[in-house]
């Protein structure tokens, strides 16, 4: 893993290596940039939102090492070396959508679309580790991110329908989704 | 909302961690999960012009059973307190209280020292090692030292920290056999921050509550032990209790604070049902676990 | 092109009675593709090299005067391209009005604070720098001392008080109502069995779209040309509203909108930040010049809504029946409100019978008040004269309870039903083809009202607090002046795909799906050929802008009425291609044949088109060349869409905590472009009240501070606050194309009242009158505490 010198002064921009969506890239940031606003402005994966930078919302959510977090709350100096999946991430050959992306479609889980990709990225992450949730798991797992548009229907049942298919997936070929 | 500039320091020890502290005094902030830090640097209602991010210091993680306590590392996160099984086992609290922490996003970055030394009146694990009496590790210029539950916390958001030192770890008892554990709160939403809550420990022999640890959070400027009642209830019958006089026992010297989300009468009101929504719940989790071993 | 083809009766649309192949399905959107792969492309993506960022200084202090602004620090602050306030900024001649208000509103305008400042959060100075992190540093360098002065937050003490907030005017009401002469309106008091009194309140609660304000604008010297890409609700209406501010051309303006991120009302009319960053563009010159509210910011500056009371009284007989009623509405517009003065009372005025008969013409008064304070300005908010649905719906409530009557029963004894129509409403509203007593039915059966009463009785017994609560009302689309139209513009490519540009400007509501829904079934062309672009003043035709629940049926009525004008040209040049009359071809998913002869010759939308524009000598002389039809559809100048909303409730006497049950609504919204779409709406607007209710609420400190300023303690519900919602659909179509009405904003507007009901139902027994929102926990233990 390449070193940051010890220190970084304030002001001055340091590189950091890391990989994004299954590609090595580097970004060149002072110490207070965001990981959300590098990854949008340095990279220019503009999937991820910002939407209060102050981590509530979760339209920033990214997965960082298999984990959701919240792209606001990280600079990009912290997270050097780190394996971080955007939105743009989900469907790495661009053609087929993730499970979880074409349930969203199926089910009108999108209105305006912009908490879509924090809540794709979340939903990914969450049926990982909840495979068969119950609805009160699913509603419990979705409150950290916020939709305005949509009252969550279309959210909860497109969350359903993905653990769905996911499990189908996995009693048919023994190996778990998702991508 | 962008944060002020600030020198980013990513020391790999404690030692190194320890050292830029005292180079800097006040002037830095510790860096742990980020996820209240963070908020108060984007609003910039704190502006350290050095952040000492110790997310890279390999000592300060995981945990360990050791004489009859878990030591937990100051940067386990809140998601491994919720998942992992010895500590869930060692320290049941630890299991009930983190998984109320917010969102699952939030567990996966925050971790148990950020959340003892950020002291959040409103959160769960200041409350948890106040009723458990854990002891929390210190390390400074001038070495190590120990500070028990009950003297870390000052007033909201303050603690016993020295600017010039880091919590290491948190050292927890481990209860033994016939206890049960709960944790209880009410907030606005789920995965807020509680309006109130509370934290029990019992632990029942021959039906009757033959030791009991009470806390509640959200009801003070620092998390509160409910020692007076504790004694109260020490020897009790766990059958027929009066679950309501004991809620009101447990609030009465108590003076919550008032905010935008609920008042002090309210937080007082609802706390009051919490201590006896907490204390039903650990018997009843007692006699699980003893049933279990049976 | 006369009024009659416009209005195809929906019998006649290709593919049947009110649906077609695609119109009334449940179609995925085709705006998904790029939204949930994260291509969407919003304000902020928009990333030009050499853009400029700007931060706003803002007034910390409800109300003072500026003693000192000092901005040399941060003008020499790093990357600081330049700082601006008033000075540089405000001009004399700059024009402050929205056409749907007309010039001449009350309200002073400026760009930035001159002098004095009127609210917390008013900008006073903007920065503009190399990025925002930069711009940001220099605003914090930036001097500003305000010596404060006692502010009016109050309505009521802004009626009493000397103290202007606006001192160059002679009051602090910014509009009012006034009381008309209705003859024989105290007879129908004096004489009622009953007359019943009371008053309703409402918080202050907002947008809080997920995506913020924002624009881009770039001032290209050389040109003469101002580009802006602005977060909005339409292009057209800021470009005028820019053109006029500016006195420049309007045709050296463009603006354009990508896709934008919810708006509910904040993005329809730019205020004072955008104002500030036009200005700021012209001054610099070349650099685009960007700024991008962030969350504290739209909190705090960026719009407020609701907080207003409505005091009735009505005159009832002893069987319940409503005879006169007589309303006055108190709104709180803040400093600034935008557009025009803020005031909802005029429309909430014609709204207020809503879906009963009343006792004919002459048997509703209503009056109202907007007011200023120093506290944020009002902008609209879906469904913004909302409160007379909000406190009528509460009324009925308790006039019910007063007379021992239930509600669903006092609502079926006044309620309109479709045999009634046309009915005209006490304030001239004519319905022609609404359904309230239809969806009352069907709420209330959905529900199982009946059944509930029973369970509710048994729960009673065990000392549960259940409550059932019903809302019925009529929303209107606005259909005059400049909201009258909408149009479409329609263009056959060469290669025979199909281009909509459309006058709307679609920020959620699925304008690029449900288009292309009418246009395939109106053209016969396949959806997948078909593209609809908005939002870009040089391409697309005038529009008012996508709000006030127009889209279906005026949108929709353009949609229609390009699509079947394209439909006969098509024909035209396939008759001559295929040597048949134009009335013998049958157009379907882009091919065109003869009627009758399936097997018979055939030619593609693309060989037509080929024809059209390529080969266009074998056309003849008496054919237009080309593929191009623009059409703009004028609707009538009031439409009506209705609703009832039923909803279950349990509250927690121990922890004051409400859970929603059950949650039904019966919609009528006409025939419906795609039910999907419409439930979503409906859904999006009900969580928007039960956030409102229950767990929003913008508060202010008697200086005028305002407290909740983050997301921390503005408190917007997540999917586990809110429950799933259950749908029934009656179909009264409209008499316009398609039979579509508009629906987007019922959902925020019947909602509230219906979750106050079913909790004031479930309170009811302990002796509680809930009159208040915002319903915390605290406010319903206190409730519970006090009544017993």
């Amino acid at each position: 893993m390449p070193e940051l010198p010890a220190v970084a002064d304030a002001g001055t921009e340091v590189d950091v290596a890391l990989t994004v969506n299954g590609q090595p890239r580097r970004v060149r940031v002072e110490p207070r940039k965001t990981l959300a606003d590098s990854l949008r402005e340095d990279l220019r994966l503009t999937g991820t939102h910002v939407g209060c930078e102050h981590g509530v919302c979760g339209a920033c959510t990214v997965l960082m090492d298999g984990e959701a977090v919240r792209s606001c709350l990280l600079f990009a100096v912290q997270v050097r070396g780190a394996d971080i999946t955007t939105v743009e991430g989900l469907a790495p050959d661009g053609a087929a959508l993730s499970p979880v992306q074409r349930a969203f479609r199926e089910h009108h889980g999108l209105q305006c679309g912009f908490c879509t990709p924090g809540f794709v990225i979340s939903a990914t992450a969450f049926l990982a580790a909840h495979p068969q949730p119950t609805d009160t798991e699913i509603r419990e797992g979705l409150s950290g991110n916020l939709c305005r548009c949509t009252g969550y229907q279309g959210i909860v049942r497109a969350v359903r329908a993905a653990a769905a298919e996911l499990a189908a997936t996995e009693d048919a070929s023994g190996r778990k989704g998702p991508a | 909302m962008k944060p002020a500039p600030f020198a980013y320091h990513a020391p790999r020890t404690v030692a190194e961690a320890v050292s830029v502290l005292a180079d800097h005094g006040d002037e830095a902030k510790v860096l742990a999960g980020g996820q209240s830090l963070v908020p108060m640097l984007a609003l910039r209602l704190a502006r350290p012009a050095h952040l000492v991010d110790i997310n890279g210091v390999a000592e300060l993680a995981g945990g360990r059973l050791a004489n009859g306590h878990l030591v937990v590392g100051a940067t386990t996160r809140h998601a491994a307190l919720e998942r992992d099984a010895e500590i869930g086992t060692a320290v049941p609290l630890l299991r009930l209280a983190a998984p109320q922490i917010g969102h699952f996003q939030i567990r996966n970055r925050g971790t148990l020292g950020g959340s003892l030394a950020h002291a959040d009146a409103a959160a769960e694990l200041p409350a948890v090692t106040r009723a458990l009496d854990a002891e929390i590790s210190v390390r400074g210029p001038s070495g190590e030292r120990t500070i028990q539950a009950a003297e870390f916390f000052k007033m909201v958001f303050t603690t016993a920290l020295e600017p010039d030192e880091l919590l290491t770890a948190v050292r927890f008892p481990v209860w033994g056999a016939g206890c049960g554990f709960a944790v209880e709160e009410i907030a606005r939403r789920h995965g807020d921050f509680a309006l109130a809550g509370a934290v029990c420990g019992v632990q029942v022999a021959a039906g009757r509550i033959e030791r009991v640890a009470l806390s509640m959070f959200g009801m003070g400027s620092v998390p509160e032990r409910l020692d007076a009642l504790e004694k109260s209830l020490t020897g009790a019958p766990v059958d027929g209790l009066d679950l309501a006089d004991i809620g009101a026992q447990g609030v009465a010297a108590l003076d919550p604070p008032a905010d935008v989300h609920a008042s002090s009468r309210y937080r007082k009101q609802v706390g009051a049902a919490l201590i006896g929504r907490a204390l039903s719940a650990a018997i009843e989790s007692a006699a699980a676990e003893e049933a279990s071993r049976a | 092109m006369t009024s009659d083809s416009i209005l195809t009766p929906p019998s006649q649309l290709r593919g049947g009675v009110g649906a077609g192949r695609w119109i009334g399905q449940r179609l995925p959107r085709r705006e998904d593709p790029r939204l949930i792969t994260g291509r969407g492309r919003y304000i902020d993506d928009h990333q030009e090299a050499g853009t400029l960022h700007a931060a706003f200084v803002r007034s910390s202090v409800a109300r003072g005067r500026i003693a000192a602004l000092d901005t040399s620090a941060a003008l020499a602050a790093l990357g600081v391209v330049a700082v601006l306030t008033a000075a540089d900024v405000n001009s004399p001649s700059h024009q402050f009005w929205h056409t749907v208000m007309g010039p001449g509103e009350r309200t002073p305008g400026r760009v930035l604070a001159d002098g004095d400042v009127r609210y917390v959060g008013e900008p006073v100075a903007v920065v503009v720098a190399e990025s925002r992190y930069l711009a940001e540093d220099a605003a914090e360098l930036v001097e500003l001392e305000i010596d404060p002065l006692p502010p009016v937050v109050d309505v009521r003490a802004a009626l009493r008080t000397e103290e202007r907030v606006h001192p160059e005017l002679d009051s602090n009401v910014a509009e009012a109502l006034p009381e008309m002469e209705i003859p024989g309106f105290a007879e129908r008091f004096a004489g009622a069995a009953h007359v019943i009194s009371e008053t309703f309140h409402q918080h202050r609660y907002v947008c809080v779209p997920m995506e913020t304000r924002g624009i881009i604008a770039t001032w290209d010297p050389w040109t003469q040309q101002l580009d802006i890409v602005l977060a909005a609700q339409g292009v057209h209406e800021p470009r005028l509203f820019y053109a006029r501010m500016l006195g420049i051309p309007e045709d050296s303006i463009r603006v354009r909108q990508g896709d934008v991120g919810g708006s509910f009302g904040q993005k329809m009319f730019p205020m004072r930040e955008e104002h500030a960053i036009v200005i700021a563009a012209r001054v610099i010159g070349e650099r685009p010049v960007k700024w991008i509210e962030d969350r504290i910011e739209n909190l705090i500056s960026g719009g407020h809504a609701r907080e207003e009371s409505l005091k009735i009284e009505v005159a009832v007989n002893n069987e319940g029946v409503l005879l006169a009623a007589r309303a006055h509405h108190l709104e709180n517009v803040g400093a600034y409100p935008t557009p025009g003065n803020g005031a909802n009372g005029p429309t909430a005025a014609g709204m207020f019978p809503g879906p009963y008969r009343w006792g004919g013409p002459g048997s509703v008064a209503y009056t109202s008040q907007a007011i200023y304070t120093n506290t944020c300005g009002h902008c609209a908010y879906r469904g913004p004269w909302m409160m007379e649905t909000v406190g009528r719906e509460q009324m009925m409530d308790v006039v019910a309870r007063k007379l021992g009557m239930d509600p669903l029963e006092i609502r079926r004894r006044n309620v309109i039903s479709r045999d009634e129509l046309p009915f005209t409403t006490p304030t001239t509203m004519v319905y022609e083809t609404v359904s309230p007593a239809e969806t009352l039915e069907q709420a209330a059966e959905l529900i199982g009202y009946e059944q509930f009463r029973r369970d509710q009785e048994k729960a009673r017994a065990e000392g549960r607090l259940l409550g059932i609560g019903l809302s019925l009302y009529v929303e209107p689309q606005f259909g005059f002046g400049s909201l009258g139209t909408e149009a479409a513009t329609i263009r056959v490519e060469v290669t025979g795909k199909v281009t909509v540009y459309m006058s709307t400007g679609g920020h959620g509501q699925s304008i690029e799906t449900t288009m292309a829904q009418i246009v395939a079934d109106e053209m016969g062309v396949a959806i997948s050929d078909i593209r609809i672009i908005q939002g870009d003043t040089q391409i697309t035709p005038y529009g008012a802008g996508t709000a006030g629940s127009r889209t279906g049926a005026i949108a929709g009525g353009a949609a229609h009425a390009a699509a079947h004008a394209m439909r006969e040209k098509v024909a035209a040049v396939a008759g001559r291609l295929l040597e048949v009359s134009p009335g013998d071809i049958e157009m379907a998913s882009s091919v065109a044949m003869v009627k009758g002869d399936p097997d018979g010759p055939k030619v593609t939308l693309a060989e037509i088109a080929a024809a059209a524009y390529l080969n266009t000598d074998a056309l003849g002389p008496d054919l237009e060349p080309g593929l191009e039809v623009s059409k703009r559809y004028k609707a009538p100048q009031f439409m009506f869409s209705n609703a009832c909303h039923a909803v279950t409730v349990e509250v927690d006497r121990v922890t004051g905590q409400v859970r929603i049950l059950r949650y039904v609504i019966s919609e009528d919204c006409g025939n419906m472009i795609n039910p999907m779409i419409v439930e979503g709406q409906i859904a999006g607007g009900i969580a928007q009240a039960i956030g409102g209710v229950f767990y929003e609420h913008m508060i202010y400190d008697s200086d005028g501070n305002p407290l909740t300023t983050t997301f921390m303690d503005y408190l917007l519900p997540t999917a586990a606050e809110i429950p799933d919602f259950e749908y029934g659909h009656v179909v009264t179509p409209s008499n316009t194309p398609g039979g579509y009405k508009g629906l987007g904003e019922g959902g925020a507007i019947a909602s509230p009242p219906a979750l106050l009901n079913a909790v004031s139902d479930a309170l009811a027994p302990l002796g509680v009158t809930l009159t208040e929102q915002a319903l915390s926990p605290d406010k319903i233990l206190t409730l519970i505490d006090t009544a017993g």
